[in-house]
């Protein structure tokens, strides 16, 4: 349980911090609430060179509301994201995400950019910010760019991010009216990790038919991933109970399921339409719909 | 754990097959292979530093050949260990002729211990299906650079 030796560096702005960064390149990596690396690193399984903890770049730690988005910082804890109330009236599928997520000790360390970063196939983050239809920002020294959710995770642990970069912020769009957000998860018992969780968006029209959909589901696959069948049945219609449970059934329709100790994959289909199913009954029901 | 799948390869089958015994298309194409040398007994000597993405670690091994029937099939057995712990797998590869191009299905199952098995459990096998895909994207495209035009590679024993 002795990490092999590195180099700790502790920049105090992002500037330092992207400069670091760019000089260690692959021998290089970014600490953040140190929940999925430091054990990784305790175990040996990584071993970088230079570990550069931007825990104190506090220009990376903040919630704010930008016209009819939210924005928040990477560095944001878990904790942070669940008591935050803003985000309980502007979007409040981040802090019932946060809540599903690890116990309270990890949830005051970790933080919503180290986790995105890290890109777990069966983290709690990817489904809420893949259903919002979120993005995420990468800065480097030769500047910034915005990576919509959906092109941000590649495979597993694996995300679009360049290995000069650094996740700085999360851009999500406010609640709209008659709208409403869900996440619900099987949870593995032992680690709290996701056999399957699912995040639903619905925004209702005038008539009270699904105008916008977002399904984004962690757990099932390789990466997380965006439900598109699921939400074709539903976009457009009226979301009664029969063409919810209609669309839950494509829940892992064109994903290769994956298959462990706890779950097989024709079970994690099986949960995947059944969780997808409740998540967006639940969403329906808060966006002021039958 | 269960690993299988098919690839296809746009290259006629006989191509394939000699490819895929060949030490020094392998190496380039395996993920992570710093080392494959032929041993005297017709099995392989491998070094190879395997991972996905920060996770890593060092692993040699041997892997051997057996009953091939060219240019259709062959078992191939795995042993290694490293810094993660120890991987043994046996499977059977066939190789099957397809409008010019070739499918190769792969059929085994892989025990893994040690710390990776301990505390990856539940990445081990969408790590598997990724360094497997990695490996024939690596070697279709090894296969499409030097099949048309090269020379057939040393003759392989089989």
């Amino acid at each position: 349980m002795i990490p092999e030796s590195f180099e700790y560096h502790a920049p105090q702005t992002l500037a330092e911090a992207s400069r670091l960064i760019a000089q260690f390149g692959q021998e290089g990596k970014i600490l953040a609430g140190g929940h999925s690396l430091l054990p990784l690193m305790k175990l040996r399984l990584a071993s970088p060179r230079h570990l550069v903890d931007i825990g104190r770049v506090a220009e990376l730690k903040y919630i704010r509301e930008d016209a009819d988005k939210i924005q928040i910082g990477a560095l944001t804890t878990h904790y942070q994201i669940e008591s935050s109330e803003l985000l309980k009236q502007k979007c409040p599928l981040l802090p019932e995400t946060a809540r599903e997520i690890g116990d309270v000790q990890v949830r005051n360390k970790g933080t919503l950019g180290g986790s995105l970063a890290h890109a777990d196939p069966a983290a709690d983050w990817p489904a809420a910010i893949l259903a919002l239809g979120g993005e995420v920002e990468a800065r480097s020294e030769s500047g910034s760019r915005w990576i919509p959710a959906q092109e941000f995770f590649v495979e597993m642990l694996t995300t679009t991010l360049q290995a000069d970069e650094i996740l700085t912020a999360i851009r999500v769009p406010a609640l709209p009216a008659h709208a409403g957000e869900a996440y619900v998860k099987f949870a593995q018992p032992a680690s709290g990790f996701a056999i399957v969780g699912a995040a639903a968006r619905v925004v209702l029209d005038d008539a009270g038919a699904v105008a916008e959909v977002g399904v984004g589901i962690t757990g099932v696959a390789a990466k997380p991933y965006r439900a598109a069948a699921v939400e074709g049945v539903l976009r457009g219609h009226s979301p009664t109970a029969k063409r919810i449970a209609e669309a839950a059934a494509h829940a892992a329709e064109g994903v290769e399921v994956n298959a462990d100790l706890y779950a097989s994959a024709e079970y994690r289909t099986h949960l995947a339409a059944v969780y997808t199913r409740r998540a967006l009954e639940k969403a329906v029901e808060r966006a002021g719909g039958k | 754990m269960k690993i299988e799948g098919n690839h296809k390869i746009p290259a006629p089958r006989d191509v394939v097959w000699r490819g895929l015994l060949d030490p020094a298309v392998l190496a380039r194409a395996v993920p992570g292979c710093e080392k494959l040398e032929a041993q005297p007994d017709g099995s392989y000597r491998a070094e190879m530093s395997v991972g996905i993405a920060a996770v890593k670690g060092k692993y040699h091994g041997r892997i051997e050949i057996l009953d091939p029937v060219p240019p259709e099939r062959y078992r191939m057995k795995v042993e290694g260990q490293g810094t993660g712990g120890f991987v043994k797998g046996e499977g059977v590869l066939t190789l099957a002729e397809q409008g010019g191009e070739t499918v190769v299905s792969y059929s085994g199952e892989a025990q893994v211990g040690g710390i990776i098995a301990n505390v990856g459990q539940r990445l081990l096998q969408g790590a598997a299906r990724q360094i497997v895909s990695r490996f024939f994207e690596a070697f279709a495209r090894e296969i499409a650079a030097h099949a048309p035009t090269a020379a057939p590679g040393p003759p392989v024993e089989v």
